[in-house]
């Protein structure tokens, strides 16, 4: 099965890989796996926490190369964007942007999960 | 018609694998082509069609495991491994330990092991190894002994896609310390 472009770009010059540590103040962990294949796979943001809004966000990603790069695209995409707003982001936007087969939905998936466990992580901190 | 049905069994996991075996060869030699080439093409196609369900049949049911894959798709009416609706949680310890140990391996692909790093990855594969089987054992014992005494199917079920998950990840993460150990065995013969 051949990767689409996007998908080997991302593969090939991950963005955001790293982490931040984890109780450092604004920082949300997700951490989250695909029983489909057994990836792992770790997002995590880093919210000013006078704006909500996501200054920075890492990811590391133990997978195969859709899920490496549905992880660094979301971290692209998280970076900017209020914690409201991140939330909204689904895992068909990543679907579409990458040109991901069908056998490859779960990856999309697993990068929306730990979207929202980051998010989610966030904001049991901070509430 | 099921892979269960094709073998005219009920939808339960204790399956006596030398019955099946000798089912399937009765029901090869029925369905076989090669024994209905003088039938009429549409006769034929149907027959192919049953040899081919057949053969997948098989597949899916000789293995203990694989036959529970199978089933739970087949209960949740899905034909392959996406689509998967309730996604079985994993233990948040079980994801942050595979995390682990492929951070470890990360550095080892990068930077080499020496002997102590060498036998601290051998135990824990070994240990993972041994998790792995407990996990299958599990799977095909207690558990599918569970569903066929068809007590609470729902909680099963749910406890055999949270199994298969694990033993996905455990797999996964002893396939990936195999790899790292055989790769830097040969660059150490190599010195």
């Amino acid at each position: 099965m051949a990767y689409s472009e996007k998908v080997v770009d991302h593969y090939n010059n991950p963005r955001n890989v790293g982490s931040f540590t984890k109780d450092t103040p604004g920082v949300g962990t997700g951490l989250v796996g695909a029983p489909e294949c057994g990836d792992v796979m770790k997002l995590q943001i880093k919210v000013n926490l006078e704006t909500g809004v996501i200054e920075d966000a890492k990811f590391k990603t133990f997978g195969c190369g859709s899920a490496i790069a549905s992880s660094s695209l979301a971290t692209e995409w998280l970076k900017g964007k209020t914690v409201d707003e991140a939330a909204k982001i689904k895992n068909t936007d990543i679907v579409n942007e990458l040109k991901l087969p069908p056998v490859k939905i779960h990856c999309s998936v697993l990068a929306e999960d730990a979207i929202k466990a980051a998010l989610a992580d966030y904001k049991e901190k901070h509430a | 018609m099921n892979y269960f049905e094709v073998f005219g069994l009920e939808r339960k996991l204790g399956i006596d694998a030398a019955a099946l075996q000798r089912r399937f060869y009765e029901l090869s030699r029925q369905s076989h082509p090669d024994f209905h080439q003088a039938a009429p093409a549409e006769e034929q196609a149907r027959i192919l069609d049953a040899s081919a369900r057949l053969n997948a049949a098989y597949r899916a049911l000789r293995d203990p495991i694989a036959r529970v894959e199978y089933l739970v798709r087949l209960e949740e009416g899905r034909e392959t491994k996406e689509g998967d609706t309730v996604k079985p949680k994993a233990p948040p310890e079980l994801l942050a330990e595979m995390f682990e140990i492929q951070e470890a391996l990360q550095e080892a692909r990068a930077g080499g092991l020496d002997e102590a790093a060498r036998e601290t990855l051998s135990a824990q594969r070994e240990r993972l190894v041994a998790r792995r089987e407990a996990e299958e054992a599990r799977i095909t014992g207690e558990l599918s002994a569970a569903w066929d005494a068809a007590a609470e199917r729902a909680k099963a079920l749910a406890s055999f896609k949270a199994a298969l998950a694990t033993r996905a990840y455990l797999r996964t993460v002893i396939d990936d310390l195999t790899e790292v150990l055989e790769a830097t065995d040969v660059a150490h013969h190599r010195h």
